[in-house]
């Protein structure tokens, strides 16, 4: 046993287990300077202008992390239970008017497609929602 | 203790023990899943399509079902989707076809057949006998389509182009979908599109109320004019009623 483990450091042995060491570190060592090499681009640093329309539903935290559950208990709510509450999607448009800011930046910075906006109507960009109001809707 | 009896003793503590841990989780399957305090419950939405009102070149209800829901029309046939649309039926035992023109919708069954199949139970039953689709849940199998005996269940194979009713959700590519009584209309203690467009219109032919409530016109007429529903043979309990059919 101990023959075969010191056979295994021998000279010629040695460099390839650090590159075997290596190749199986590499990624974790890559996670964790990944931060620093990509400080911008990571979701907590995508800047979103707060509207200034006052309070929202529930607070800043919450609704940064937990705005789809929200969201998910409101529509289980809604279309199973008939509660329609304050809480809808057009009201989350009053103050966040356009999707191009308040959505699309975050969850394109984390590349996650959100497939609300194949139903439900939410304006692309702040000429859209300039239309919206113009045609008399009340989101 | 010798090793037999320490696994008798075990076997018997374990199977006690998992027993009692998994009685909530029993009770809970059992459990209504709506809840008592949903503001659905005792009501119960009919409708009734009186023919002699209705006149067969008007389609303003057709027209308000359209601009409501936005309901796909991409004036090819095999993709268009009506809520409510314009039918000829025969008599099952007519030996002379003697067809009749009726405005034929989800009829909103008490025993939703579609509701049955649904794989995936995006199809239900509202506490107040409204039949809808959870389209996020949809997956699109058209079970339900196949089901339906009325022929009220529409696929969306394309995109809807058209978007009319902003505040209200279109439908995505690959989901079925059919009439909701306009239930987001309801909630909100309005009447379904269709019936206040039959009444703008001066014919009136569309009645809407809550079957469970005897004052209610829509009791009324169900209790005392002679009503018919299609195919009532079937067993699935329709809540749409014909006068003259």
């Amino acid at each position: 046993m101990q023959e075969r483990l010191s056979g295994l450091f021998t000279r010629n042995n040695r460099i390839a287990v650090t590159i075997f060491v290596v190749i199986i570190l590499a990624p974790f060592a890559y996670s964790l300077v990944r931060p620093v090499l990509t400080r911008g681009s990571s979701p907590n640093d995508v800047f979103i202008e707060l509207p200034d329309t006052g309070e929202c539903v529930r607070d800043t935290e919450y609704m940064r992390f937990h705005h789809m559950d929200l969201l998910k208990e409101t529509r289980e709510d809604v279309i199973r239970r008939g509660i329609r509450g304050d809480i809808t999607f057009t009201g989350c448009r009053d103050c966040h008017t356009y999707r191009g800011q308040f959505c699309n930046k975050c969850h394109d910075a984390v590349t996650l497609n959100v497939d609300c906006f194949g139903c439900h109507y939410y304006p692309e960009s702040a000429e859209d929602s300039l239309r919206l109001e113009g045609e008399g809707h009340d989101g | 203790m010798d090793r037999r009896k320490f696994l008798e003793k075990s076997g018997v503590a374990l199977a006690g023990t998992s027993g009692v841990l998994s009685l909530p989780l029993l009770t809970s399957c059992t459990a209504s899943s709506q809840s008592a305090d949903s503001p659905l419950s005792g009501r119960r939405w009919g409708m009734v399509i009186d023919l002699s009102r209705c006149s067969e070149d008007c389609t303003a209800c057709m027209d308000a079902c359209r601009s409501e829901n936005n309901v796909a029309f991409h004036g090819d046939e095999r993709w268009d989707i009506h809520w409510i649309r314009r039918v000829n039926i025969s008599p099952k035992d007519s030996e002379h076809r003697d067809e009749k023109s009726v405005l034929l919708m989800c009829n909103h069954c008490d025993n939703p057949p579609c509701a049955q199949v649904c794989p995936v139970q995006a199809t239900y039953k509202r506490e107040d006998g409204i039949v809808v689709v959870d389209h996020h849940r949809c997956i699109g199998c058209r079970y339900c389509m196949i089901a339906c005996p009325y022929n009220a269940r529409f696929f969306n194979y394309l995109e809807n182009p058209e978007w009319p009713n902003k505040d209200f959700p279109r439908r995505s590519h690959g989901v079925a979908e059919s009439c909701t009584f306009c239930a987001h209309r309801l909630d909100e203690g309005l009447q379904p599109a269709c019936v206040e467009a039959c009444r703008n219109a001066g014919h009136g032919a569309l009645i809407f109320g809550d079957l469970n409530d005897p004052n209610s016109e829509v009791s009324r007429m169900v209790a005392e004019e002679p009503v018919k529903r299609i195919r009532e043979d079937w067993g699935t309990e329709p809540k749409v009623f014909y006068l003259g059919l």
